[in-house]
């Protein structure tokens, strides 16, 4: 194969130091086999030798640990006492291996049979798990610096890195004989390789190519995972076409003439979802000059030692079930509490032990910082979600036939994990409007004097405690006019409505709404905005819209940083505690004479900053006997949701307070007007309101 | 248990006594005394501070902290329909874990006071008799007469788990 070949040519002392890792591996399996015998070896790490000098180009030695591994996959008939000899035998042979010398193959290890299809799924189901896992990983890795490489195709480096993601995904489906998933992985490393070795030029045709292939393993790893989970058995899918494709691809010369025929994007074979359709060059998004064909040989870097970055990943992190992080994160809150009783139990303040006293501190201390550790540990950066967008917005604008370029800041932004996950719908509608019905035609913006290139920019930032998340484009912007009319038409809104600009722009998030003139297959159907409303306030978050008619819209996501804490606003009611989110309050006062007014004798309203708000009676809303009756009494907290203001008010404020938030459980799902609950300070449960719920109310 | 065997035909369906014999918690509510299997039972601890829920029904009294999991608490009383009390200090709080649709759940039932454990044989337990027509029995597991007292024996899974407590806030509104 091509790659060993080029290994084989870098230097000796590049060899030696990618040897150690295997050398590393054989030891410690000898060790292992030594003390514990063959029962304690698992087909997982002989896999894992197998990787590792595939890696180094050591063919005979990988075949050899890849059938060495067959015998100790679980369910195979060699008995321990036949595979202790096989183990030790292989393990000598390898070294012998290792040292360049070379032995009689034995025969148990000849290479096994010819891959199955679909295996057995033997019983190794935890294998197959950490396959898909890891497999989804790297294909996510992998989108990300295809879309790179498109617009600097040189980067050696980055190459590098999709092939070695290619590499690795090879290597586990070949061992765990998922053959439709190796070949195709094997092909794209070989057109890989030619690239990394300067022999072909990354072009769009061959990043189409290889983003097809990520398209095809992940509905094969799909698949597998659908069985693995019980569903029904899938035959893997025909790959032929897309194999025949990628070695097409790297038969590309490199002369750039040749690339505008390269066969691939004339193939015209359909069935895949994301194929692009076959259109001229000059509609891709990056559209830039063909790079310059074959880099000088002597330019073309040595691979990397693929085994050490590897490795110094997988020290680095380690895979925690989330249910295991939110019993955690149930425990510290406990632990926090308890820790607040014993601090503020007023019996301390009579003991005058100064070294109790600092121990305490000392203990709340701790507490915090173990309460902010664990709230770190669900926190993943935004980048992941961006690059995936990324790749849709690509593929979006091809079939759009619009040229758009997507630049992303604050890829760094630190989420939780739960929100970032639901956060890829929600993000994937957005670009879709933006690149369907916000940007215009190239030669609709020629004409009004834009460049033909469009922009959309993602953007990740914290505010206030909260995360920001842009998406803008410099399209055509929102037409108010229209906006209105239809939403007029639709009955969304009455005649005559006074309505804010924001309060426009938020009707395209009604459902059934739908700005495009026209159908698209992309969108237009008026389900996507919807959906993003409904998401962001799953979330807790908001949703804003800046828009100028022909310069373009910026939405504005506001989430909160973790969907496990949020900052709060102690309410009291009767003998009730209620929680406010913080993040819905705009300001809280108590009411004078003058500001509140009746309407019709029974609609109360009070004048907040020369806008008349309608006031919600908490105690009315949810049948509580209430300490005081009087508006002018009690405390009025203006709060805000979906762009719509009331006050409501409650019996006085108690204060802020940072708190867990717990689902109240199925029990209570469908009561209206909370949206969940919190421990509080002294241990007791409080409600925390769902301001949108409360103001519907009955209604 | 087949609690959903019960729900059909709670008379004729009933299971045979080997299978309802064990061990029971026996509590009291009033004047009479009625046993839960203890292998429902989580654990039970004094009255506490209820946090109320609002839109829920009356015997619904809300929500507790149970070290960190929020569980909903309902009284018996007030869902047998028998008079309110106050609480005293004898009033307990029994967490069960029960069958919610697919899910287990925890959940707090507030009785009178909690007398003891008993560990009823066959013989000791007899089928609920027929009240006639229009008495519903679904959640009687059987009775149970020991020392001649009778104790009402409960499948506390359909106690608590008719369509009252699933969806319960949309009908209050």
């Amino acid at each position: 194969m091509a790659q060993r070949k080029s290994q084989q040519e870098t230097p000796p002392a590049a060899i030696v130091a990618e040897a150690r890792s295997v050398r590393e591996q054989i030891d410690d399996l000898s060790t292992r086999l030594m003390i514990g015998g063959a029962g304690k070896l698992t087909a997982y790490d002989f896999g894992a030798l197998c990787t590792a000098a595939t890696n180094e180009g050591l063919d005979v030695l990988a075949e050899s640990a890849s059938a060495l591994a067959a015998h100790f996959r679980s369910g195979s008939k060699t008995p321990l006492k036949e595979r202790e000899d096989l183990a030790t035998k292989g393990l000598e042979h390898f070294r012998i291996l290792l040292e360049g010398g070379t032995v009689e193959p034995i025969p148990e290890l000849a290479a096994t049979s010819a891959p199955t299809e679909m295996n057995v799924y033997a019983e190794d189901v935890e294998m197959i798990e950490e396959f898909i896992t890891e497999s989804r990983e790297h294909l996510v890795a992998i989108e990300g610096k295809m879309l790179e490489l498109e617009t600097d195709s040189t980067s050696a480096e980055v190459i590098n890195a999709v092939f070695r993601g290619f590499h690795t995904i090879k290597g586990l489906a070949g061992f765990l004989e998922f053959a439709s998933i190796q070949q195709v992985a094997h092909e794209v490393e070989t057109l890989l390789d030619l690239a990394r070795t300067g022999k072909l030029a990354i072009t769009p045709p061959v990043v189409d190519v290889v983003l097809e292939s990520t398209d095809y393993i992940k509905r094969e790893i799909a698949a597998i995972d659908r069985k693995i989970k019980g569903g029904p058995a899938a035959a893997s899918e025909n790959n032929t076409d897309l194999l025949a494709r990628v070695k097409a691809a790297s038969t590309g010369e490199p002369a750039p003439v040749n690339i505008q025929s390269t066969p691939a994007t004339e193939d015209p074979t359909d069935d895949w979802p994301t194929t692009p359709e076959p259109e001229p060059q000059s509609a891709t998004p990056q559209a830039e000059a063909p790079h310059p064909p074959a880099i000088a040989p002597t330019e073309v870097t040595p691979p990397t030692p693929l085994r050490e970055e590897r490795r110094s990943s997988d020290v680095a992190s380690v895979r925690i079930e989330t249910a295991k992080l939110d019993h955690l994160m149930n425990m510290v809150g406990e632990m926090v509490i308890a820790q607040t009783l014993i601090s503020h139990n007023p019996n301390l303040s009579s003991i005058k032990d100064t070294r109790l006293m600092a121990n305490l501190a000392q203990l709340t201390r701790i507490t915090a910082d173990v309460q902010k550790v664990t709230t770190s540990m669900r926190m993943v950066p935004i980048g992941l979600q961006f690059q995936k967008t990324a790749r849709v917005i690509r593929d979006l604008s091809r079939r759009a036939g619009k040229q758009i370029v997507m630049m992303m800041s604050g890829e760094d932004t630190e989420l939780d994990k739960a929100i970032a996950e639901e956060l890829s719908d929600p993000l994937l509608h957005m670009v879709r409007n933006s690149v369907d019905h916000g940007i215009e035609t190239a030669e609709e913006r020629l004409l009004t004097g834009k460049d033909r290139t469009a922009h959309i920019r993602l953007a990740a930032y914290h505010q206030s405690g909260q995360i920001v998340i842009e998406i803008s484009d410099d399209g055509r912007g929102l037409n108010k006019e229209k906006i209105l009319k239809k939403a007029t038409d639709r009955g969304l809104v009455k005649p005559g409505a006074q309505l804010s600009d924001s309060e426009i722009f938020l009707l395209i998030f009604e459902a059934g709404f739908s700005t495009a003139e026209q159908v698209t297959d992309i969108s237009g159907r008026g389900v996507g905005m919807d959906v993003v409303r409904r998401h962001v306030q799953k979330l807790r978050g908001r949703i804003d819209i800046q828009s100028e008619q022909g310069v373009g819209t910026t939405f504005f996501l506001k989430l909160p940083l973790t969907l496990a804490i949020i900052e709060g606003l102690v309410v009291v009611v009767g003998d009730n505690r209620y929680i406010l989110p913080i993040f819905s309050i705009t300001e809280m006062f108590r009411p004078r004479p003058e500001v509140l007014s009746t309407v019709k004798g029974k609609g109360e309203m009070a004048t907040v900053r020369g806008s008349l708000l309608p006031i919600v009676r908490l105690h009315q809303r949810f049948n509580l006997e209430p300490r005081v009756q009087e508006l002018t009494e009690g405390m009025l907290v203006v709060v805000e949701s979906q762009g719509k203001q009331y006050c409501l008010f409650v019996d006085d404020l108690v204060g802020k307070q940072e708190v867990v938030i717990k689902s109240l459980g199925e029990t209570f799902k469908d009561v209206v007007g909370l949206a969940g609950c919190a421990i509080l300070g002294d241990g007791r449960v409080g409600l925390i309101l769902d301001i949108d719920g409360i103001f519907r109310g009955r209604a | 248990m087949q609690p959903t065997a019960l729900v059909a035909s709670p008379n004729k369906a009933m299971p045979a006594s080997e299978e309802r014999a064990g061990k029971y918690l026996i509590f009291r509510l009033g004047s009479e005394e009625f046993g839960v299997r203890v292998m429902k039972v989580r654990e039970i601890m004094g009255i506490q501070d209820v946090t109320p829920v609002p839109h829920t029904p009356h015997f619904v009294k809300g929500v507790i902290n149970l070290r960190g999991k929020v569980i909903p608490v309902i009284d018996l009383r007030l869902k047998f329909d028998l008079v309110p009390e106050d609480y005293t200090s004898r009033t307990c709080i029994i967490v069960v874990r029960t069958e919610f649709g697919e899910d287990e759940l925890m959940m707090g039932t507030i009785v009178d006071e909690v007398a003891e454990v008993l560990n009823l044989v066959p013989a000791d337990i007899e089928d609920t008799p027929d009240f006639g027509p229009g008495v519903e029995t679904p959640y009687l597991l059987g009775m149970a007469k020991v020392k001649d007292k009778v104790k009402i024996l409960l499948d506390i899974d359909q106690v608590l788990n008719n369509n009252e407590l699933q969806g319960l806030g949309s009908l209050m509104l």
